[in-house]
């Protein structure tokens, strides 16, 4: 005795094997015991009917079905090469950037540097070279009178004064 | 170009084929699951070409149908009009099953549900999919 049959003795209608099985994996015997059933039954013939009415719209459903153009596949690589690209471009350009603002780095400590070589020689030069100079300014004017200050030329003036007397 | 752009996602545990597949599952039926059931079908909302279909394959359940692009287009048109009448997963089960003619471990496999669920899933969407019919054709058969 097939499933269909059993489940025929059981239910006492087809309706529960039509639900449960899909129709495609009804066996020849299955498909005879069947239609033997709604030869007898109303409701299970419409029942019958329907589903094999259900089961042709489906399956012309999934017939039309619309699958990728033959060329999907090639554009899906062509994309996924141009994005690995783009990738690896955008990397080299962030590596190509940090470099270059190393670089930049480097070449303004240079100029830097070299800058303060060619200044700070003049500089040290000039100092070591005026300041003779000032000390000699210093001693020189401290000893001429128009390089006195009021009050310096005031004592002087006393102490001439007291020694005339 | 989901699966494409979440490429880096994949971690290379199953088959690539395997690992799209669920993911163009899973991303149509959220689209089918954003766009809003319709209700019943009933027989005055069918077409004039899906009546004639109905009433010419009823005719020819026991024989040789004739199957013209014509009547193929009027059978997927009208197999849309039921098929929105049900959930989006139960329509993926029975279409994948009865359809394509794919095994319940495989649904299983691409869905990544379990085998128990794809049956319920596929019984529910025959039954349905059935009284759908089966009230069409007893307004189809009362009318002619």
């Amino acid at each position: 005795m097939t499933e269909a049959q059993t489940k025929i003795m059981e239910y006492q209608h087809i309706t529960e094997i039509l639900d449960n099985t899909p129709p495609a994996s009804l066996s020849e015997q299955d498909r005879e015991t069947i239609r033997a059933h709604v030869s007898e039954c109303t409701p299970c013939r419409q029942a019958y009917e329907a589903a094999q009415l259900s089961e042709l719209i489906v399956k012309e459903r999934s017939a039309e079905a619309i699958g990728p153009s033959p060329f999907f596949q090639t554009r899906v690589l062509a994309a996924w090469r141009e994005q690995q690209e783009a990738g690896r471009m955008n990397a080299f350009g962030r590596l190509w950037k940090s470099a270059g603002a190393l670089v930049a780095s480097l070449a303004l400590t240079t100029a830097a540097l070299a800058a303060l070589s060619f200044t700070v020689p003049q500089a040290t030069q000039i100092s070591s070279e005026t300041n003779p100079a000032v000390e000699s300014m210093v001693l020189d004017g401290a000893e001429s009178d128009e390089q006195l200050t009021e009050e310096q030329m005031l004592s002087a003036m006393y102490v001439d004064d007291e020694g005339s007397r | 170009m989901k699966a494409f752009t979440q490429l880096k996602s994949y971690e290379g545990r199953g088959s690539l084929e395997g690992w799209m597949t669920r993911i163009a599952t899973n991303t149509c039926l959220n689209m089918v699951r954003a766009s809003k059931r319709r209700p019943e079908l009933t027989a005055s909302d069918l077409s004039a070409e899906q009546s004639e279909w109905l009433g010419q394959n009823l005719a020819n359940l026991a024989g040789e149908t004739h199957r013209s692009t014509e009547n193929k287009l009027v059978a997927a048109d009208l197999a849309d009009r039921l098929l929105e009448g049900l959930s989006p997963e139960d329509r993926l089960a029975v279409t994948l099953i009865d359809g394509e003619g794919a095994s319940v471990k495989e649904v299983a496999h691409t869905t990544g549900w379990s085998e128990s669920k794809v049956k319920v899933r596929a019984f529910r969407a025959r039954k349905r999919l059935r009284e759908a019919m089966e009230k069409l054709l007893k307004y189809h058969k009362t009318a002619a």
